[in-house]
């Protein structure tokens, strides 16, 4: 019950004009950002945070922000999948498969407003979920010690590399070079210099904006470039506004199966929204797709995926408020704007920073009635989002980015450095590595180290520490699993294609 | 064959990294592994991996997706672009440097010349004065104007 009263607290926190303003306008953007293919929630959060701290907006205020876009984009990015058939964010790829024909057969209007039921519904069981999981899970969590906790960023690592992907090497070595990116900087157990080859600017480590920033904005710029593609033509939102009663009862029990689903897969770090809403689709097609109508217009097609992604986008902040080990890309660069403010993730945020966390958690479930009522009368003007061409787009962004490190630091030696990051990132994803790993490491690098240095320091120098608890041979157990069970699968699943061959 | 040079040279960057990296030590030490372990530690994982990258048999090795016809130049002159934009930023100030690069930035995809420089002064100044006047961003206005 002291959840209740402290979630009651946390309204009181929301429902502030500042915050409450905060929640809007993230919520609007968060929808554009979604729906506009090209940038996704990573962007979006990552080109935002900086202008948030650098408008001296408070800790709470800026994590309302951020949420209510991470929220936001999981809801823009089916109108463009619906409308145009090119997923606007990864987590809406799915969508196109049975929103784009529903659009094409006159039903834009219902295909829309399902959705954004759906994508409501999905939210809204994920707020639930955090509110009753999260406190349970920070206490247990307040029982780790060094070694488990460094024990834990491995599993997380491992899940990363199992799921995350086609390559796990690949994975994996996004992992290592974001926690290697992390060791630049004064080595805070020591005092010693590391890898700052005597500059002044990266003494402090690299920023952590600068590093989001340039992975994400610069590259994903670079990627453009080559989309010759201009986008097919975008559909008009044709037909009823609203779904009507019939609709609303076949997909009832689609959203009851994949919304709970999808917050599961949320939480575990690793998986996220694009996952979630693939695994949720795969499952409904497999048990309703009795009369063949999936891909070619079915509301469950919709309604599965789109309830997924909204749900797993919520329970990825479970691991990160609680654990301070982030759940998907999108919540590490949150979690990032925790340190930036100087409060460290963990499971002590529930106590020390209970304002914070309850005030965010709360101004989730109003941003989340907020989207659901921009949404659908809205979805025209957000349609016409889509019609600004990419020449006035790309050139925005770039600039828009470019000011968001500026703001941090305010030297040219930042800009410089982004960019190159961007380079990097262009290349290394033009290998097909994933790009969320690398933050995810990026972020766990301090943390992992310094908790590593401080369970050998604790049995001076003896690794057994490492696996001699019950909780830290659990979760090596836990590691080994996620690692092996999809690489199994995999291989199981080649050798199928090879003997079909 | 290009993701196996791509992975001999990231081999040689981590071999670098652990160099550099083997070298540190705490004039004072109060712990056991100190500032050199861990570092030490990813180095070697990640050489393990791009010696696996670069050694992996062909039968699962791809290689480096194709760039579009020219799209290698585009992208360098797009690259040095935004580097230009990022050292020219304090020097020409925001309204200034922004205005031409989305001019440049622009032309690749596919804005008119007359589109650009109205819509180049356009981001600009409006950006300039949302993030410096309204939202409390400080934006350079150039040193070369003595800004």
């Amino acid at each position: 019950m002291d959840d209740i009263a402290a979630l009651m607290h946390g309204f009181s926190v929301a429902a502030t004009p500042v915050n409450l303003l905060m929640a809007l306008v993230g919520a609007f953007t968060g929808t554009i950002v979604g729906l506009l293919p090209g940038i996704g929630p990573i962007n979006g959060v990552a080109i935002l945070l900086p202008i948030a701290f650098a408008m001296k907006l408070p800790a709470t205020s800026a994590l309302i922000l951020l949420a209510a876009v991470y929220m936001g984009c999981e809801y823009g990015g089916r109108i463009t999948s619906i409308l145009v058939n090119i997923p606007g964010d990864a987590g809406s790829v799915m969508t196109t498969i049975d929103g784009f024909p529903m659009a094409k057969k006159g039903e834009a209007g219902i295909a829309l407003s399902i959705s954004a039921f759906s994508s409501f519904c999905g939210s809204f069981l994920a707020c639930i979920g955090l509110v009753f999981l999260a406190p349970l899970l920070a206490k247990w969590a307040l029982a780790f010690g060094p070694a488990e906790y460094f024990v834990l960023m491995v599993f997380a690592i491992a899940c990363l590399a199992g799921m995350v992907g086609d390559s796990p090497v690949k994975t994996l070595l996004a992992c290592v070079l974001g926690l290697g990116l992390a060791t630049v900087g004064i080595d805070s157990g020591s005092g010693v210099y590391r890898f700052t080859f005597g500059d002044v600017h990266l003494s402090d480590g690299i920023q952590f904006v600068v590093i989001v920033i340039g992975l994400f904005s610069v590259s994903e710029i670079l990627l453009m470039l080559e989309q010759t593609e201009t986008g097919g033509e975008m559909l008009k939102a044709s037909g009823r506004a609203w779904f009507n009663l019939k609709e609303l009862s076949m997909v009832k029990w689609t959203i009851a199966r994949s919304a709970p689903l999808g917050f599961i897969i949320g939480v575990l770090p690793g998986a996220g929204a694009s996952i979630a809403s693939a695994i949720t689709y795969m499952i409904e097609k497999n048990v309703n797709d009795t009369g063949k109508t999936f891909g070619k217009g079915d509301v469950r097609g919709v309604a599965a995926p789109e309830s997924a992604n909204n749900a797993a986008a919520g329970g990825a902040f479970i691991p990160m408020l609680t654990l301070g080990v982030p759940g998907s890309g999108t919540t590490a660069v949150m979690m990032g704007a925790l340190t930036l403010y100087n409060i460290n993730p963990g499971p002590t945020l529930f106590t020390d920073q209970a304002e914070l966390v309850w005030g965010l958690i709360a101004s989730m479930f109003i941003a989340n009635f907020m989207l659901l009522l921009m949404n659908i009368p809205m979805v025209g003007v957000f349609a016409r989002m889509l019609t600004i061409p990419n020449w006035i787009l790309v050139p925005a962004i770039v600039a828009i980015s470019m000011v968001g490190v500026y703001s941090i630091h305010a030297t040219t030696f930042d800009l410089v450095l982004m960019t190159a990051l961007g380079v990097v990132g262009y290349l290394l994803r033009k290998l097909d590595f994933p790009m969320a790993p690398l933050i995810l490491g990026f972020v766990l690098g301090d943390m992992m180290e310094q908790n590593l240095r401080r369970a050998l320091a604790i049995s001076n120098g003896d690794t057994q520490v490492l696996y001699s608890g019950g909780i830290t041979i659990t979760l090596w157990i836990a590691a080994v699993v996620m690692l092996v069970v999809p690489l199994l699968l995999r291989w199981k699943r080649n050798n199928k294609l090879i003997e079909i061959k | 064959m290009v993701d196996r040079i791509v992975a001999a040279a990231w081999l040689l960057l981590t071999l670098g990294y652990a160099y550099v990296g083997s070298a540190y030590e705490a004039k004072f030490s109060y712990e056991p592994i100190g500032p050199r372990a861990f570092p030490l530690l990813l180095a070697a994982i990640a050489a393990v991996c791009w010696l696996w990258l670069v050694l992996r048999p062909k039968s699962v090795a791809e290689d480096l997706k194709g760039l579009p016809p020219g799209g290698f130049t585009k992208a360098s002159i797009m690259i040095v672009a935004m580097f230009c934009y990022a050292l020219t930023f304090e020097w020409l100030g925001f309204p200034l440097s922004t205005a031409l690069a989305s001019i440049v930035l622009g032309r690749f995809f596919g804005g008119s010349w007359g589109g650009l420089v109205i819509a180049g002064a356009a981001i600009g100044v409006s950006l300039y004065l949302l993030f410096d006047r309204v939202l409390d961003v400080t934006l350079p206005l150039g040193t070369v104007f003595g800004g």
